[in-house]
């Protein structure tokens, strides 16, 4: 007995450590991403200077002048913002009529749509180049990159609200038929308000992976609306000139979403995996 | 009568919008595919608009699969994403297991674990690429040089220093050659991606039946074979889960190719596409129609072994 217990204290106490220890081997690269945005570009490749060092904001203070950071972080807002916003309408509907009035098809449809996300987007790059650029008149336009940033996160969105209207009781919704509400009020009045917590985090999921998209938001813009994908892309290569302000720049345009994004973790499991792990 | 056309009209947007988003490229591209069409041709200025009269039939899959690139992009590719894959399952079950119980701080660590995930791809590849993996000026050279000094060091001291004057000087990798900016790609997509696996493992193991084990421990089983024998197929979902989402991204990795790369020849699919737009839209669009099909395989596949457990 005696050895039982002493084994398990000793892992009681090594067995944290390690994770400890990995957890921050994991987190090691942003927190160097973020302590390098502290330092000069002078300081930032000087190995005496590598954890001692005059700490400045000077990168965050010059990064409108640098890299004129607002311009992208807006185009960001704007259009992960209103992709998600326009993904949630057309996918509330969808996913409401297919959990609660399933057909034969349903399960076919849900399938269709998963499928079109396994389609290589580099495989219709020049037509949709050519179709923006010289059909349509579109290219490097808000609306474009929010039209394409919806309609390649549609599917995702129409399964997570899938999954989670499921849950709710049908008998409500039939509840209300019987008394007559619309389907417009259904949605509104009833599907959102028991399903709030799903469909807002479908909402933030669908945001972050907007905002982090970097195939059509650099493919399909030039300068207009350009999102921040697109000026770290567009800077990619210092050559070691400038550690300290694109390590600001970068911190600014990943720190808010890591934020967001640890609001969310449990859902994200939900989401990402279609309800099929709980 | 107006019960099935209700909810048919409010599925019809989603359906009718993803229809174009899928058909319209997508037949573009299959037409181009077929016809001569380069972007730049001063000896041949009429293959420059695309026009049904210049037919070329199966000319472009044909130059395609005589290009040592497109062969060489398949192999990076296959490389590239089965390297992902297999260390971020490795990983990602070795790391849910030892996150999966009580101790001091446990929501931290899960914070700080699952943070990588949510890192923008161009962000990842410019950080790993230039402040950590760079030879001379990142983490690595440093790391190398400082290692060397130390050995320089101890070389001076009597007895031993004769030891460490054996030793060779340690020289840094270079992550911009065309093989190894392959290897630089899967760490940090990796490093990206294993928080992932974590988190879908973690959750999936606070399920697992404990009674179970309890049992298995009365009887004597010691714990590596409680996690062989119980968890892993209690995991066999999670991790196809895993393999199909993973699968469904990284076929199409651009960003931290574009950014690591920079045009020294380690190239993937995606990637080569990209390089025949500049000018040769038939190839490319031959290219991607290869591509397409790629997926395709894959998805059957993957979708056979997990599309049943995922409309239960």
């Amino acid at each position: 007995m005696a050895t039982v217990a002493q084994t398990s204290k000793f892992s009681n106490i090594f067995w944290p450590v390690v994770a400890w220890v990995v957890a921050l081997i994991f987190f090691f690269p942003i927190f160097w991403l973020v302590f390098t945005s502290f330092k000069t570009d002078a300081d930032a490749v000087k190995p005496e200077f590598l954890f001692f060092f005059t700490p400045t904001l000077e990168n965050y203070t010059n990064m409108t002048e640098n890299y004129d950071y607002w311009r992208f972080a807006i185009n960001s807002v704007i259009t992960s913002t209103f992709a998600t916003l326009f993904a949630l309408f057309v996918g509330v509907p969808s996913a409401y009529a297919m959990a609660f009035n399933p057909s034969r098809h349903t399960k076919d449809i849900l399938m269709w749509m998963l499928s079109t996300k396994m389609l290589p987007a580099a495989a219709v790059l020049y037509p949709m180049t050519f179709l923006t650029k010289n059909f349509l008149g579109i290219f490097d336009t808000h609306f474009l990159v929010i039209l394409v940033l919806c309609l390649i996160n549609l599917p995702i969105v129409i399964w997570m609200l899938f999954t989670y209207f499921k849950e709710i009781p049908k008998e409500i919704i039939e509840a209300s038929k019987m008394d007559g509400v619309t389907t417009w009020g259904e949605i509104k009045d009833i599907l959102i308000p028991l399903a709030w917590g799903g469909v807002a985090s479908t909402a933030l999921l669908c945001f972050i992976f907007c905002w982090n998209e970097a195939y059509w938001t650099v493919r399909l813009t030039t300068t207009e609306a350009a999102t921040l994908s697109k000026l770290i892309e567009g800077n990619r290569a210092p050559e070691g000139l400038f550690f300290g302000r694109l390590s600001a720049v970068s911190t600014a345009a990943v720190g808010p979403i890591i934020v967001l994004g640890w609001f969310c973790q449990k859902q994200l499991v939900q989401g990402l995996t279609f309800g099929a792990v709980k | 009568m107006a019960d099935r056309t209700i909810p048919k009209l409010l599925q019809t947007p989603a359906v009718v919008l993803l229809l174009i988003w899928m058909l319209v490229p997508l037949s573009m591209t299959l037409y181009f595919s077929f016809i001569r069409y380069v972007l730049n041709s001063l000896r041949r200025p009429e293959w420059t608009t695309p026009s049904i009269s210049n037919w070329r039939g199966f000319g472009n899959y044909e130059y395609v699969l005589n290009a040592k690139d497109f062969w060489f992009a398949i192999q990076n590719s296959v490389l590239i994403v089965s390297s992902i894959l297999v260390l971020t399952v490795i990983l990602g079950l070795g790391i849910a297991v030892l996150v999966n119980r009580t101790f001091p701080g446990r929501g931290i660590v899960r914070v700080l674990l699952i943070s990588p995930f949510f890192v923008m791809p161009a962000v990842n590849a410019v950080l790993w690429i230039n402040m950590i993996l760079d030879p001379v000026l990142g983490l690595q050279g440093i790391a190398v040089g400082g290692l060397n000094n130390i050995i320089d060091g101890l070389r001076d001291f009597p007895v031993l220093g004769a030891f460490f004057s054996l030793w060779p000087e340690l020289e840094p990798i270079s992550f911009r050659a065309t093989q190894t900016s392959a290897y630089a790609v899967i760490m940090m997509v990796t490093w990206q991606w294993t928080p992932f696996a974590v988190l879908i493992f973690m959750t999936s193991l606070q399920s697992e039946d404990e009674s179970q084990k309890e049992a298995a421990t009365l009887d004597g089983a010691g714990a590596w074979s409680q996690f062989i024998n119980l968890t892993v197929p209690h995991l066999a979902r999670p991790i196809a889960i895993v393999v199909m989402i993973q699968s469904i991204f990284h076929l199409s990795l651009y960003a931290e190719i574009e950014i690591v790369s920079r045009g020294n020849g380690n190239k993937n699919l995606p990637y080569l596409i990209g390089e025949f737009t500049s000018n040769n839209i038939g190839a490319a669009s031959a290219t991607g129609i290869f591509a397409v099909i790629l997926a395709n395989i894959i998805a059957i596949f993957l979708l056979r072994m997990v599309g049943k457990s995922l409309m239960d």
